[in-house]
């Protein structure tokens, strides 16, 4: 499974599941669905990929093809490469788009982090209050809070500029990282702190030192989701982003497209650079991609 | 294994309870440290809290005002009241948005759920390299949207792209995939269900995994047919991460912006605009602050609405 797997987080327990009779286990008697029919499943699910994945493929075939106005006639070439790296704004959108978004992992983990432990340990009305209205905020529209954000950043002198959506994302990963901190938190023993404390520990100390010590899966779920929402981001960058020299990737490939021909070859080579950086996070990482990651990842958007 | 964040999120929200893990030992009466650790506590939270007045909590207070507002999106003008919202609900944009919006949400929806379980099912059991096709299955999720769309506007744009040819070479006819209305309508939802069903594919693998196998034996056992297992077994038992997620697919589908914009830009003649779309160009485009904020407003409110009656659903099946 792709999920996140770290230590003994809840798993979904179905209604059904919970009334059920206490099972004696019969691992013997186990169904194996899987022997039978197994080929035609395989066949089934490569068909689908194969064509699900036809976007992907263009996107990369068109990136190494010679462009509109180019003279090459090889099959292969990196000249779409060489050519917006050169010729175009894509190297400082690119650093943009990276530090954007490393500012926003950064950010967003110190922020939730302490704020996920308090929804984990404390218990009161207060705090089950607080998860509520994480919740309400997370279903807004992003469209509501962007027009009363530029106008007050226009003022700050934060329209048009790089600090001012990194402080847009973090406050659209709040949310989703909280919640899945504090999932993760929940799935460390308190025993551990409880004992932390008779030692003469502070709870701000078990905090950094027994519990954020032991949560490497869930910070990294977090980052991995605050990654994506920032990297992706297309509509606070379009509103947000002015001028060319801040612009973040996603605004910068659209500014690519022309009135009239679209020359497709540097716009592919670009794409390519944008897509690689999440495919990679997401091959390397992928058994610490929750749920709960992609799940806001979109709702930011 | 991993319970979906959100959902734990929505079930915290539900519960009204901090966070009583099963399995925690409850804690002790009587002991000193809630209140030692109270100050500590506070300041934990307080970045976050912060955060959210600020980023969240200011904006939606001044966008409610502006919607009651005249003016720019620089000047607030004259108090006008709820006209901004009497003149929203008026305007035939406003409810050609509202029909685009709900066929776009329904699709996205149920047809990525749709694909999304079909392809879990498939993948439950083992099959050869099943790991690589479960990540290669997440890419259209994973990657930028500016990326994806670009890549399907380079397929189906313009006449001579290579779905419109071979749809002619196969006697379809000259089809126009986002120059006619109703095409670029159905253009619209299928690439809606094409980078949302990994999402539905991951939150049903979940919950497939959570479902205890010995269940199916007794299915098997008691002569259930295959689709028999699968309504009054499989369904049944995995409603509750259903209903979650269809919720989260809906504030997905309804606030979704760029998947529209980037394809279609919300022609044409506004076909494919939906209600997010229109806020968005009623005030960065026709510079109608007030209204824009209205529709935008009228929007969170259905959708609190929708949310709140599929969260019914849940509590009946906890109940039940």
């Amino acid at each position: 499974m792709t999920t996140l797997e770290g230590g003994g987080r809840r798993p979904v327990v179905t209604p059904a599941e919970d009334a059920g009779p206490a099972e004696r286990p019969r691992l013997a008697a186990r169904r194996q669905p899987g022997t039978r029919g197994q080929w035609g499943r395989f066949a089934a699910i490569l068909v689908f990929t194969v064509i699900a994945l036809i976007p992907i493929y263009v996107t990369l075939f068109l990136s190494v093809r010679p462009g509109t106005f180019s003279s090459s006639t090889s099959i292969f070439t990196l000249e779409n490469f060489t050519t917006v790296f050169a010729d175009t704004g894509v190297l400082t959108w690119l650093s943009n788009s990276l530090g954007v978004t490393l500012a926003t992992v950064l950010i967003s983990v110190v922020v939730a982090a302490p704020a996920g432990y308090v929804l984990s340990r404390a218990r009161s009305r207060a705090v089950s209050g607080y998860s509520l209205l994480l919740f309400i905020v997370q279903s807004l529209p992003i469209i509501t809070a962007i027009v009363p954000l530029f106008v007050l950043f226009a003022k700050l002198g934060l329209a048009d500029n790089l600090i001012g959506i990194v402080i847009v994302y973090v406050g659209s990963t709040m949310s989703v990282a909280t919640w899945m901190m504090a999932a993760y938190f929940d799935s460390i023993p308190r025993a551990l702190e409880e004992a932390a404390w008779m030692d003469g520990c502070s709870v701000f100390g078990s905090f950094l030192r027994i519990v954020l010590r032991n949560s490497l899966p869930g910070v990294l779920s977090t980052a991995i989701f605050a990654f994506l929402l920032a990297w992706n981001d297309y509509l606070v960058a379009l509103v947000f982003l002015k001028s060319s020299n801040v612009f973040t990737l996603p605004v910068g490939l659209q500014s690519f497209f022309q009135q009239n021909a679209t020359d497709w070859g540097p716009v592919m080579a670009v794409s390519v650079v944008m897509l690689l950086p999440p495919a990679i996070v997401f091959a390397v990482l992928n058994r610490y991609f929750s749920v709960g990651g992609i799940g806001g990842s979109l709702a930011g958007r | 294994m991993s319970s979906a964040s959100p959902a734990t999120g929505i079930r915290r929200a539900l519960s009204g309870v901090g966070a009583a893990g099963p399995g925690r030992p409850p804690r002790q009466t009587g002991s000193k440290r809630p209140s030692r650790g109270a100050l500590t506590m506070l300041v934990l939270v307080a970045p976050s809290v912060i955060l959210l007045v600020l980023i969240n909590g200011y904006p939606l207070l001044y966008a409610a005002s502006q919607s009651l507002h005249k003016g720019s999106l620089i000047i607030t003008g004259d108090f006008v009241g709820v006209r901004n919202y009497t003149d929203v609900l008026t305007r035939p944009a406003f409810w050609n948005a509202a029909r685009f919006t709900l066929v776009f949400t329904l699709v996205g929806v149920f047809g990525s759920w749709l694909v999304g379980m079909g392809l879990a099912l498939l993948l439950r059991t083992r099959i050869p390299a099943g790991g690589i096709f479960k990540v290669l299955l997440m890419l259209p999720w994973v990657i930028p949207i500016v990326v994806s769309s670009t890549a399907w506007n380079w397929l189906v744009a313009t006449p001579d792209s290579p779905i419109p040819r071979l749809a002619r070479s196969l006697g379809f006819g000259e089809l126009l995939f986002l120059a006619d209305p109703t095409l670029a309508m159905i253009t619209v939802c299928v690439f809606k269900v094409w980078v949302s069903f990994p999402f539905m594919m991951l939150m049903t693998s979940a919950a497939l995994a959570s479902v205890d196998q010995n269940v199916y034996e007794a299915a098997d056992m008691d002569g259930a047919t295959r689709w028999q297992t699968f309504t009054r077994v499989t369904l049944p038992m995995i409603s509750r991460s259903t209903y979650i997620s269809w919720i989260l697919m809906t504030i997905f589908c309804v606030n979704d912006f760029p998947t529209i914009f980037l394809l279609t830009g919300g022609g044409p003649v506004d076909a494919t605009s939906s209600l997010v779309i229109l806020a968005y160009r009623t005030v960065f485009q026709d510079f109608q602050t007030g209204p824009g904020v209205a529709i935008a407003f009228i929007m969170t409110l259905a959708l609190v609405v929708i949310s709140t009656i599929l969260f019914r659903q849940i509590r009946k099946g906890e109940t039940a």
